[in-house]
């Protein structure tokens, strides 16, 4: 998927970047939906699949910034911790859908997009233990804020990503990433 | 949605509204490292009394500068809780099970939970008084340095200027995709969460099929014209920094510096 130009990939980026701008502002009439649903992650993870992991690292930390300049959304409070997830998501990505060759693009995209969504969690966690919240947090506070609140937003993604990757390709937008004979 | 909200930087011609991108920046970190400096009650009045004239200069409501602090109200609650019952101290007033409730863990909490709103409210003032644009030329400015690292600078400021731009276009695209979904049965502003959340899922993939054709359309064009990548490109216009800049700047520098006096 990186036999796009330099410059291709470069506005994909910017459009993902915009997107998760967007989103959020998309499903701002539900409450609390950010971090139930959360939308600013689709773009991210989109674009460490398509474009690959410096791209994808960009879109992390530029999103997340930009969505707080432009919009407040996600607060400042919130901003250091969601940089360093979806920096991870974007970089893991990128590497993974890279490194992992099956022959069959769903699987490609699934073993990708689990690993990154768990890594990002993971030092999102980390981090937070350490250095944001530095002496008040748990195993017990990651596993309520990054899976038994997010739980719905970890299904879209997984059900989403690969299925807007799949028309994204059959649209021609994005390169093939087998040929025919290979495709799941 | 059809607004974007642009209430996020209000128009103005106040001294800080006048400042450079740059500077604005820049003392917001060092303002920031002053907050996190306060330790007693003279460094706080220092740092209240730095950032209420701050407020004052920019001429703006004092409502728009406290709005995003009463958002996250009840995620500072919880931060003083926190502190207040969970902080092994040395004065414990009272204690229970897990629960210790001590002077230094109430006072730890006050003083996150005050660093906090000062640290937000300074980034509500930075956000409130220069516009989208202005920073993105800033931060291309400031992210100079990581050339030597081998980070692409001109690429990244590309790639974020054009994402500002797309901005719009993008909320068009979902509000006509909405409509068209409407349309179809979609009940966006029904009473019922999961009917509302589930009219959602339609919206995303439309909408990143049409993003992903314009970004398709704009890689094509700047192509055929010859780009290539950002290096050795030039700007127009280089402005300079003025006085006022110097001044801000040195303030800033010197309240930060009293702050960490204030320490000893």
């Amino acid at each position: 998927m990186s036999k796009m130009s330099y410059v291709k990939r470069s506005i994909i980026t910017a459009v993902c970047i915009g997107l998760s701008v967007v989103l959020p502002m998309a499903f701002h009439s539900i409450p609390n939906a950010g971090n139930i649903f959360c939308p600013m992650h689709i773009p991210v993870l989109l674009c460490g699949l398509i474009c690959g992991g410096s791209f994808g690292l960009l879109c992390g930390l530029a999103g997340p910034l930009l969505s707080t300049l432009i919009t407040g959304m996600p607060p400042m409070a919130y901003l250091p911790s969601m940089l360093v997830e979806l920096a991870v998501y974007g970089v893991v990505c990128g590497l993974m859908i890279n490194l992992v060759r099956t022959k069959k693009l769903y699987t490609d995209l699934y073993i990708s997009l689990i690993v990154a969504l768990i890594a990002g969690r993971i030092v999102a966690g980390a981090a937070k233990a350490v250095i944001f919240s530095a002496g008040s947090y748990s195993i017990a506070a990651w596993i309520a804020s990054y899976f038994v609140t997010s739980w719905p937003g970890l299904v879209i993604q997984l059900a989403l990503i690969p299925a807007i990757v799949g028309a994204l390709m059959k649209a021609k937008l994005i390169p093939q990433r087998y040929s025919a004979q290979y495709e799941a | 949605m059809r607004t974007l909200p642009t209430g996020q930087y209000i128009q103005g011609d106040s001294i800080l509204h006048k400042l450079e991108a740059r500077v604005k920046i820049l003392c917001l970190f060092i303002l920031s490292a002053a907050v996190i400096g306060a330790s007693s009650i003279v460094g706080y009045a220092l740092a209240l009394g730095t950032i209420s004239a701050l407020i004052l200069l920019s001429r703006l409501p004092i409502s728009c500068a406290f709005a995003s602090v009463r958002r996250i109200s009840l995620f500072l609650l919880v931060i003083l809780m926190m502190n207040a019952l969970f902080f092994a101290g040395e004065n414990t007033m009272a204690s229970w099970w897990i629960f210790h409730i001590s002077r230094e863990g109430i006072k730890q909490g006050f003083s996150v939970v005050i660093n906090v709103i000062l640290i937000l409210i300074l980034g509500n003032l930075l956000t409130m008084t220069t516009s989208p644009t202005q920073v993105t030329t800033a931060l291309e400015s400031l992210i100079k340095p990581l050339k030597l690292i081998g980070v692409p600078t001109e690429d990244v400021a590309m790639i974020i200027s054009v994402a500002i731009q797309f901005i719009p276009t993008l909320i068009e695209e979902t509000e006509s995709i909405k409509k068209a979904q409407i349309a179809r049965g979609a009940r966006f502003e029904s009473k019922r969460l999961a009917e509302r959340a589930a009219s959602f899922i339609p919206l995303v993939v439309p909408i990143f099929i049409s993003a992903f054709r314009r970004a398709d359309e704009l890689s094509l064009a700047m192509e055929a014209r010859g780009y290539r990548n950002a290096k050795n490109r030039t700007r127009r216009k280089k402005e300079p920094l003025a006085l006022d800049d110097y001044t801000a700047l040195t303030v800033c520098a010197l309240i930060c510096l009293l702050q960490f006096m204030l320490l000893r």
